[in-house]
């Protein structure tokens, strides 16, 4: 496979969740946009690219996670380097994607409820296919501390899914 | 809810091996498992398949911008040398724009430096530190109850009765004084500053120089930098200095102008429910400088900004009586539990904790980098003077296997001193002695310094820290508090452990040394005096200097079953997130020998109403437990387990200890004097605090108490407190009062 062709690959399957996983560290969708761009410029440039191809994913997911912190950064000079557990969540447009059904509907929002850390862990699992291995290497966390939190996580899901829907305050 | 992460890895295909087999045949023998793991694998499905946002993609106008820019990239990947010209030739435009641009705007005594002219500084505004104000997070679901131990028997000192009421009484001379006539200097500042400050609305979004936080109900946590407020929809700079340098020209008459003083901005942790945080998780703190700092304050007719006082640093100040440790580990815990003297219907838990002693023979060697800052800003007589004298004392103590050096640093870092055997103590004064103050500050380069000189002359199982000794100043050079944290944090890596010794008035940065310290696996104590100086590096030294145990942190769980609400009085900057607690990466506190930490909380006990301030009608419970909960188990029998994780100071492997505490409520007047002197302590911190959940009562009350139960009073610490606590009982207070009771989440 060529370098260009490897890139134009790299940029159709990753654009998304890249996307996705930037938009979750910096909060807002245009500078997730920039970090991406950003991302792939940097794989562009990379002067070995096949040897880059079988860890490609973990590759991409670490730039991006390391831009996007950058951006936060310089945005805010003081906010420390590593993810912190709460953050803004991106506005919530309306309902604009086309889920197949509730329980789809349902997920997307309780997936909302998580900490940015979880949420984060969850996308590198789900969009990105990474391993624990490779997520650890990514987010800087012990393999087992990622079994943990994933875990915690999943189970937070279980536990909030269970429940009924809650109630509306006045 | 399974807390074993087996179930999801196995669920994810990351169980491998001989952890496979062995998961699959407790699986084929579990049919509950079983049903937990379809169902997880029924959620993995669901996430799996979950489509994306829309709007999460580039756009065609960004693609193209990317294509184009991707191509030209592999263009000059393939002819390296044109992308190296071409990036040196827009590297030296942009160098020499960077270097026009700055001159342009470097202020004037700046540019007199840089034309060679070497200058005092002057210390005009000192980069402020905002805070970042970041938001925490709890969402703990419920957890069962870890098995408990039986706890053994506590020891009860009993002093002499108290002939005081247990509860403490309403303050009713207590009358806001209105500010019309002024009488007193004190009370000029005190109206001014009230005038300076925004009163604060616990609902409303706050900016700018806001000094009390508004509560979160139920909300805690922790940030890379320790814990703060969250505030709705922005990342807000706040600076975290109760007053600017508004201050009008009476501020000036004072003493010390502590208008470049800076304190990090917290909230009092607040009441949560049981049901909806079970958890309670925290990093231990030995640090002693809030109690110094405060009473600095009041020792100059002054009531301390609240953001300055920090109540576990007042309470852990003191010498108690607390049990060794025998047996495996470092540390020993108890706890005890009686009523809250300011609301009876309330109890006050204890725990209290102390790191094992070191006979000073056993101590091992100790490899010490003084960093001191020699910087202007040091020359006054509470500094650098004060520093001279104190590290002076500190050097009689030191023994032939001991090495100390000195690292001094004020525009550059210099090595005053190599490292020198405790032997030679005539060398080691006079090059104290030697030490004078001029020029700006470069905290950064200094500490590299001396954390080089540390590191290369290591001692394998030895006491190895830096000690940093400043006021704060840390105004040129680095002022980013993340990169200086980020050094820190690298250095300790090394088993190098820092701690900081604060000095001085005006200028102190207390949160920036509190961090500093956090990050550093040190501890941070103020010295505003000789006797202060004695007790940090001489009367307490061991606990100063020799840790026994690092990343110390406490998980309290609950039982629903007897308490319906808590809060922990104290260690706002120190919570941590229950995932936190069983992370083996996170940096925590650290304890020194002989080092004893308490911590408070307030319980609500089961059935009793919640202090909730709406006017709601009834509460609402969920029952705790479906079946009615048999009598004389451990559902019945504690309030709450506490669970301590922590390692030993050469390792990095993590060490567990449990506790749990039985449902035993000692009336306060029956309560061990070291308790009831504690909780004096914490009446007297809450009410500089003007914490609402104290509700009205008078210094007389917090006085009386802490009378009753000075005991021994080793080194007249007690004592002292007395007299402190007479001080601001005479210092008008104008404050709006924090809302720290239970607000719904």
């Amino acid at each position: 496979m060529s370098p260009e062709q490897i890139l134009q690959e790299a940029l159709s399957r990753y654009e998304r969740p890249l996307i996705a996983y930037a938009k979750n560290i910096t909060g807002e969708i245009e500078s997730a946009r920039d970090v991406v761009q950003e991302t792939f410029l940097r794989l562009s440039r990379q002067s070995d690219l096949p040897s880059i191809v079988p860890r490609l994913a973990p590759w991409l997911f670490l730039v991006c996670r390391n831009c996007a912190l950058d951006h936060r950064r310089k945005c805010i000079p003081f906010a420390s380097a590593d993810l912190d557990e709460n953050f803004p969540d991106p506005q919530d447009g309306p309902d604009s994607i086309f889920f197949q059904n509730d329980d789809q509907e349902r997920l997307s929002s309780l997936l909302k409820q998580l900490s940015q850390k979880q949420r984060e862990l969850i996308q590198l699992k789900f969009h990105g296919q990474l391993s624990y291995k490779e997520i650890g290497e990514v987010t800087r966390m012990s393999v087992s501390n990622v079994g943990f939190q994933l875990h915690h996580a999943i189970q937070t899901l279980r536990t909030l899914w269970n429940q009924p829907p809650p109630r509306i305050h006045s | 809810m399974n807390t074993d992460p087996r179930l999801t890895a196995y669920g994810l295909g990351e169980l491998e091996g001989a952890d496979r087999e062995a998961f699959e045949a407790q699986l084929g023998q579990d049919g509950a498992l079983q049903e937990e793991l379809a169902e997880v694998n029924t959620l993995i499905e669901q996430l799996q398949a979950l489509p994306g946002d829309p709007e999460d993609e580039l756009g065609e106008c960004r693609r193209q911008e990317l294509l184009a820019a991707m191509s030209a990239a592999r263009v000059n990947c393939k002819s390296p040398w044109s992308l190296q010209k071409r990036t040196i030739v827009i590297g030296a435009w942009a160098a020499a724009a960077c270097i026009i641009f700055g001159l342009l705007l470097l202020p004037a005594p700046f540019r007199d430096w840089r034309s060679g002219v070497e200058q005092e500084v002057a210390v005009t505004e000192p980069a402020k530190l905002p805070e970042i104000v970041l938001p925490q997070d709890f969402t703990d679901p419920a957890v069962t109850l870890a098995d408990a131990l039986i706890p053994p028997a506590e020891e009860t000192v009993k002093m002499e009765p108290a002939p005081l009421s247990p509860t403490w009484a309403m303050d009713t001379s207590l009358q806001t004084q209105d500010s019309s006539t002024v009488k007193t200097l004190s009370e000029l500042e005190s109206k001014l500053l009230s005038q300076n400050r925004p009163a604060d609305t616990p609902s409303s979004g706050s900016t700018g120089l806001t000094v009390f936080g508004t509560t979160l109900g139920g909300l805690g946590g922790s940030a890379g930098m320790r814990g703060s407020t969250f505030r709705e929809g922005a990342f807000e700079q706040r600076a975290a200095i109760p007053v600017t340098g508004d201050l009008p020209l009476t501020g000036r008459l004072f003493r010390s102008d502590y208008g470049t003083e800076n304190y990090a901005t917290f909230s009092e942790n607040s009441f949560r429910k049981v049901l909806d945080h079970p958890l309670s998780t925290f990093a231990v703190d030995v640090d002693t400088a809030s109690y110094a700092n405060v009473r600095r304050f009041l020792n100059e007719g002054r009531l301390p900004p609240p953001d300055a006082v920090r109540i576990e640093e007042l309470i852990n100040y003191f010498p108690y009586q607390y049990a060794e440790p025998t047996g495996l580990h470092p540390i020993s815990i108890r706890s005890d539990v009686t009523r809250a003297p300011w609301q009876p219907e309330h109890l006050l838990a204890r725990i209290a904790l102390k790191g094992r002693e070191i006979p000073v023979q056993e101590l091992p060697p100790s490899n010490l980098v003084f960093l001191i800052d020699v910087s202007g800003s040091m020359k006054s007589a509470d500094k650098l003077p004060l520093l001279k004298s104190s590290l002076q004392t500190l050097a009689d103590g030191l023994r032939d296997e001991d090495r100390i050096s000195i690292v001094t640093y004020a525009g550059a870092a210099a090595l005053k001193l190599p490292p020198t055997s405790g032997e030679e103590k005539a060398r080691i004064k006079a090059a104290l002695a030697g030490l004078a103050a001029g020029g700006s500050t470069a905290g950064a380069s200094g500490i590299q310094l001396a954390y080089e000189n540390a590191r290369k002359h290591f001692i394998e199982d030895g006491n190895n820290r830096v000690i940093l000794c400043t006021d704060g100043d840390f105004n040129v050079g680095i002022t980013e508090q993340s990169e200086l944290v980020r050094l820190i944090e690298k250095e300790r890596q090394s088993g190098v452990f820092l701690s900081i010794l604060g000095f001085g008035t005006g200028n102190l940065k207390d949160s920036t040394m509190e961090k500093l310290a956090n990050h550093g696996n040190g501890n941070y104590a103020y010295i505003d005096s000789l006797p202060e100086a004695r007790k940090v590096l001489v009367e307490q030294m061991e606990g100063t200097l020799f840790t026994i145990a690092k990343d110390v942190k406490i998980q309290v769980e609950f039982n629903p079953n007897t308490v319906a609400a808590y809060r922990l009085i104290g260690y706002e900057n120190r919570l941590l997130t229950r995932e936190d607690f069983h992370d083996d990466q996170k940096d925590a506190g650290e304890i020194g020998a002989g080092h004893r930490v308490t911590a408070l909380y307030e319980i609500v006990p089961f059935g009793q109403a919640l202090p909730d301030t709406s006017a709601e009608g009834d509460l609402k419970y969920q029952a705790p437990q479906s079946a009615p909960t048999p009598a004389g188990t451990a559902q019945s029998r504690e309030l709450f387990t506490v669970k301590i994780k922590y390692k030993e100071p050469t390792t990095e492997r993590t060490q567990d200890l449990e506790y749990a505490v039985e449902n035993r409520i000692l009336e306060f007047e029956n309560a061990p004097a070291d308790f009831r002197f504690a909780t004096a302590v914490a009446g007297f911190g809450m009410k500089l605090k003007g914490t609402k959940a104290l509700g009205n009562i008078g210094w007389n009350s917090i006085l009386s108490t802490a009378e009753s139960s000075l005991g021994q009073d080793p080194g007249n610490h007690r004592a002292e407190f007395l007299a402190l606590v007479q001080k601001a009982s005479t210092l008008p207070a104008q404050r709006p009062s924090v809302d720290s009771t239970w607000k719904p989440d």
